[in-house]
């Protein structure tokens, strides 16, 4: 069973605090919750940006999600956008 | 005065071509920032190393799009460019726009940025270029409440959906391009300001196979207008053009002296299936082998038009990489009725079921010709509801293998292998 919306943010959250990388993408959270769909992962991540949880990282081409305290800002990435 | 020295740079201004250097040395006498811009890129030529940085977290709030972050990676030495991030802006459906508009969004441009723009980006985009972090939301409320203008797509968004003319100057329309885009563009607010997707996602809306936003060769769904009857000839205008009465082309070309109009020459033998030929003083043509390539429709507009029963084209999965990779998009759907009479509903079904399944099997940085590709088109035309049609084949099978599905095998996968050997020895 899918876990309910605020499960699922605790879940990403964590995912977000504890992975080794600390830009993931949004797939990086799939995993959370095999059984939530993905646009509902995607919908529960975005949601933590805008209660200003976590942060979007974009290199124009690519967004990436992060938490605040784990990235430095003004970072290049390299590549097309 | 010019604050670097620039020979290398220079140099591109010496050919007949308007240049970018003179461009930008006339908008520094305005911004002196923009000499840094000149100074950085002139280091660059001389090392053969970009010096810009691109990517971070600048942005402007509720959005995940729009804005790109770019840096100087020297910035003690181009403090100009310290911070020189790149703002889209969503162009007006088929890039209608007031010259006071223009001039308003240069204005603040002017006001909050480098003043650099480029104009169009390749998504349509109107590309503001140079602008610090701290500009960003005064700009953005600026460009929002005073000129009712929105930013464009960027990272893993949906990009900002682009169009051509149609049916607003154009007679070969086979649907209403402008509605179609204005209309998708409202209903994916979300997918086009906040990430979505493995990676970016294009839509384009072309009215006719001319395909004048080249959406067959860069978006990820091109919808492109066509028609399923037959081309509309006026055998009257036909002869009109054959007498040399109507010039060909519109007018077109006009500039230099091609001769008398010859139909054989510049039109049927031209037709790539060889689908037309001239027959007691009438053209004839076989509508069932023709591949919409529009070129006898273009040199004769006042005699041939597109058939009645119009549509579009979906195809899927282009991408124009500038590095490496470009491919064309696949013919998905051969003809389906746009319509905003229904709200585009059965376009808005198909864009989300190539969503629902992307997102899922895609990988990151991968677009979905390249998850098509990865995993092929009959599991891509399975996913899609879609039955296979010989449009669909690419070139003659060259695998003499048939896989078959367990629910197309008499037992299925499950028959017992010992009551088979028993009568099959090994």
């Amino acid at each position: 069973m899918a876990l309910s919306i605020e499960e699922l943010k605790a879940a990403i959250l964590k995912k977000a605090q504890t992975a080794p990388k600390p830009q993931l993408y949004i797939k990086d959270f799939y995993a959370c919750d095999p059984d939530s769909k993905p646009r509902v992962v995607k919908n529960a991540a975005n949601d933590l940006v805008k209660e200003g949880k976590m942060m979007f990282w974009s290199s124009g081409s690519t967004t990436m999600y992060a938490m605040k305290d784990r990235i430095k800002d003004e970072e290049g990435a390299g590549g097309v956008n | 005065m010019a604050k670097h020295e620039t020979p290398l740079l220079d140099e591109l201004e010496k050919g007949p071509w308007p240049s970018f250097v003179t461009d930008i040395k006339r908008q520094a006498e305005k911004n002196p920032d923009c000499w840094d811009i000149l100074g950085q890129v002139e280091l660059s030529y001389k090392e053969r190393i970009t010096h810009w940085k691109h990517g971070g977290i600048v942005g402007v709030f509720g959005y995940g799009g729009g804005i790109v972050g770019r840096y100087s990676d020297m910035p003690k030495r181009f403090p100009g460019v310290e911070h020189f991030h790149t703002v889209r802006l969503a162009q007006p459906a088929s890039k209608y726009y007031s010259t006071k508009h223009l001039r308003d969004i240069c204005d603040l441009w002017e006001k909050y940025g480098s003043g650099m723009t480029n104009m169009h980006g390749s998504t349509g985009d109107i590309i503001m270029l140079g602008c610090r972090t701290e500009a960003l939301e005064p700009f953005f409320y600026d460009l929002t409440h005073n000129l009712q203008q929105d930013l464009g797509g960027s990272g893993s968004n949906l990009r900002t959906p682009a169009n051509c003319l149609g049916q607003s100057r154009c007679e070969w329309a086979c649907y209403d391009t402008e509605e179609a885009c204005h209309h998708l563009t409202m209903h994916y607010q979300d997918e086009i300001h906040r990430p979505a997707f493995p990676y970016k996602f294009k839509f384009k809306f072309s009215g006719c196979p001319n395909d004048c936003v080249a959406a067959i060769a860069r978006s990820d769904v091109a919808v492109i207008g066509t028609w399923r009857d037959n081309i509309r000839i006026d055998q009257a205008a036909v002869k009109e053009y054959i007498a040399g009465n109507i010039p060909g082309n519109g007018g077109a070309h006009a500039g230099r002296d091609w001769g008398k109009f010859d139909i054989k020459k510049e039109v049927i033998d031209l037709c790539p299936t060889e689908c037309m030929w001239m027959e007691g003083g009438e053209l004839k043509i076989d509508d069932s082998e023709c591949t919409r390539c529009m070129h006898c429709l273009n040199v004769m507009p006042r005699a041939l038009r597109p058939g009645a029963d119009q549509g579009a084209t979906i195809c899927c999965g282009a991408k124009a990489p500038i590095l490496d990779g470009a491919q064309f998009a696949t013919l998905i759907v051969p003809f389906m009725k746009v319509s905003a009479d229904n709200e585009f509903e059965e376009l808005i079904e198909f864009i989300e079921k190539i969503w629902d399944w992307w997102m899922e099997v895609g990988k990151n940085r991968e677009r979905v010709g390249e998850t098509m590709q990865r995993i092929g088109l009959p599991t891509f035309i399975k996913v899609m509801d879609l039955e296979p049609i010989p449009q669909h084949v690419k070139e003659p099978r060259s695998n003499p293998y048939v896989f078959w599905q367990e629910e197309e095998v008499e037992g299925g996968f499950s028959r017992d292998v010992d009551e088979f050997r028993a009568r099959h020895a090994a």
